[in-house]
């Protein structure tokens, strides 16, 4: 629903995500807003917002993934780490520069996502998503228990230069991290709306109907994990850096929990949902732990360090909730707050 | 060849009681097709209750062992009324992402009760070995066992022999046809929980001598998937055997194996056993292959 006195008078206006005037201000003053954060944001703000950037690109990859193409996989964790020691192997131990090392170690992320993927050909649904456990398991244990990989010490990263300028805090890289994660997101957006993005949708919708309608499963099944492993290795990648070190634990299991419930809260199959999904979820983690001293001081019996059970339990809370009462997500309570206010006066 | 017969029974012994947590999770699936994580956290808690009773209370272990199986029932009870019932007309993934959410809810209370802390389990099965044909065995695994088969069979009985297993097989086939014929599939579903529920409490009452009660127990859900699926997800008798065959590979190719490559084999062996059988048998050993339809 557009406001009125919107008109398509060709069709690269008919085809713009950006549509009104009131929409490109938005966007330029929002734009701009993001990137002078770091000027007046406390420390901590900071990081925080690099922590969802980072978050939403290997999100944007589930959605692609999950969302768009209806394959499930808790592997997102698994691909963010092959991702976070690709980049590490190649900058620490070969000296390769980060900029280079941040495209090749998406790739390389989404080459092993199709090696992983493959199963996606027999299987479907519930069965992939084991599947994809299975990989993340498999990965950990390689990353463990291989030389290169530091094993359970993990490797130290060094932060990324352009010329002599070091990003090595967390007001520097944020001006990488945040720009990614837009040009991510512009690419994730147009990618849905592509003839990739479609085939996608109806390979989700109904596989069999879209192999008779001439769509090659084999082609585009391996494609969508190509590319939700590669936007999984970007994440990855920046992480790395970001921390300057990386170590299996960083990757735990939960957070693959956390991004499929993320994709929930935010709504299966919308770019939009992706950000209130992560945005929520991430807030209410944040929250949770700044919350549990004080529950603990109020509630001695809750333990000395509530906050990781605190957060399982709301998380699940909050996801029970959204799958009983808006199993679409706030995406969609979003597109109907915003239908209502062009309409306003009006009921319909 | 004893280490190997020694390592075979101790994986069978363990093998057996994934098994068990695969019946329930596949007691589950055939009425209801939706595949739950949640039970990792109902035989938690049948654990706890068990733990409660027996060693908090004092109680004999046949009134702890009730009182566990009952809180249990009513745990399973409330999770398919409370999360499970509103999401009937709804795609099956959410229901699965559902348990998912009841795992995750039950996730923090348990660490929350926990408090990072393992509590020592009582081993209230009779101690002791035997000696079988040269190979060394321990008494309570041949308990253990015993009581997996007594409880699979019960299972099996009461699926084969009653009005309400009738009801459940039927359920299983045709949501639809079952209810045209009278069969109430709510009450089925709430059935069905509440068995399963109990299915897992066992279980978990017997996992937890083996690990104590610990934050891991939990994750012994994800092996029971491998199994339930590794044996099909509709098939009683896939689970048990599923369930050995998890339980052998993961013990035999930990104690050959775990020297060579430097530890940790047993978490990964049950997975890539999953990947090869996925990948050759797509629905299980005995798994129903299902033929699809646009």
């Amino acid at each position: 629903m557009l406001p009125c006195g919107t008109f398509n008078e060709d069709y690269g206006r008919d085809t713009a995500v950006i549509r009104t005037r009131l929409q490109w201000i938005i966007t330029i003053l929002a734009i701009v807003l993001v990137l002078l954060v770091p000027l007046f944001g406390s420390y901590y703000f900071i990081g925080l917002i690099n922590k969802i950037s980072i978050t939403i690109i290997a999100v944007l990859g589930l959605q692609l993934m999950m969302g768009y193409c209806g394959l499930i996989s808790f592997g997102q964790v698994a691909f963010m780490a092959i991702g976070a020691y690709a980049s590490a192997i190649l900058t620490a131990t070969y000296g390769w520069p980060f900029w280079l090392a941040l495209p090749v170690s998406g790739i390389v992320a989404g080459i092993t996502g199709i090696i992983g993927g493959a199963p996606s050909m027999r299987i479907k649904g519930f069965y992939l998503a084991l599947a994809t456990l299975a990989i993340y398991y498999i990965v950990v244990w390689l990353i463990m228990h291989l030389n290169i990989t530091g094993g359970v010490k993990g490797l130290h990263v060094p932060p990324p230069t352009i010329g002599g300028f070091a990003f090595d805090s967390d007001e520097k890289i944020y001006y990488i991290i945040v720009p990614v994660m837009l040009l991510m997101t512009y690419f994730a957006k147009n990618l849905a709306r592509s003839r990739v993005g479609r085939a996608f949708v109806a390979i989700r919708d109904n596989d069999l109907a879209a192999a008779v309608m001439g769509v090659n499963l084999f082609y585009y099944k391996l494609l969508a994990f190509f590319i939700g492993c590669f936007f999984a290795g970007i994440a990855g990648s920046l992480f790395a850096h970001w921390m300057m070190y990386v170590n299996v634990e960083q990757f735990p299991l939960t957070d693959a929990v956390f991004f499929i419930g993320m994709l929930i809260v935010g709504g299966l199959g919308t770019i939009t949902g992706v950000f209130f999904g992560t945005l929520l979820i991430s807030l209410l983690i944040e929250g949770v732990t700044f919350a549990s001293p004080v529950l603990t001081r109020l509630l001695p019996a809750l333990g000395m360090a509530p906050a990781a059970a605190l957060a399982a339990s709301s998380f699940g809370i909050i996801i029970a909730l959204f799958l009983i009462f808006e199993p679409r997500g706030l995406a969609h309570r979003w597109a109907i707050f915003k239908a209502s206010y062009r309409l306003f006066p009006f009921a319909y | 060849m004893q280490f190997f017969l020694e390592l075979s029974i101790n994986g069978l012994v363990i093998g057996m009681l994934y098994a068990l947590v695969a019946v329930a999770i596949v007691i589950v699936c055939k009425a209801t097709q939706v595949v739950s994580l949640a039970h990792g956290q109902l035989l938690a808690f049948g654990a706890l209750f068990f733990y409660l009773g027996y060693v908090a209370l004092g109680w004999p272990l046949w009134v702890s062992g009730l009182f566990a199986l009952a809180l249990g029932a009513i745990l399973g009870f409330a999770a398919e009324r409370l999360c499970l019932r509103p999401l009937i007309g709804q795609p099956l993934f959410s229901g699965f992402l559902m348990t998912f959410a009841i795992f995750m809810v039950l996730d923090g209370i348990f660490a929350l009760i926990l408090k990072g802390e393992a509590w020592g389990f009582p081993d209230f099965l009779p101690r002791g070995d035997i000696v079988i044909a040269g190979i060394r065995v321990h008494i309570s695994g041949l308990y253990s066992i015993a009581i997996c088969f007594l409880t699979f069979g019960l299972v099996v009985l009461l699926f084969q022999y009653t009005k309400m297993g009738l009801g459940m097989r039927a359920t299983a086939e045709s949501h639809k046809l079952s209810q045209s014929v009278g069969i109430n599939v709510r009450t089925i579903f709430s059935m069905v929980w509440i068995i399963s529920a109990v299915v897992a409490v066992v279980a978990g009452v017997m996992l937890a001598r083996y690990y104590d009660i610990r934050f891991m127990l939990t994750m012994v859900a994800f092996k029971a998937m491998v199994v339930a699926i590794v044996g099909g997800l509709d098939s009683l008798k896939g689970a048990v055997v599923g369930g050995l065959i998890l339980g052998w590979v993961e013990n035999v190719a930990a104690g050959y194996l775990d020297p060579l490559v430097g530890g940790g084999i047993m978490e990964v062996a049950g997975y890539i056993l999953l990947l090869f059988i996925l990948l050759v048998r797509p629905y299980g050993i005995f798994g129903l292959v299902r033929v699809e339809r646009i």
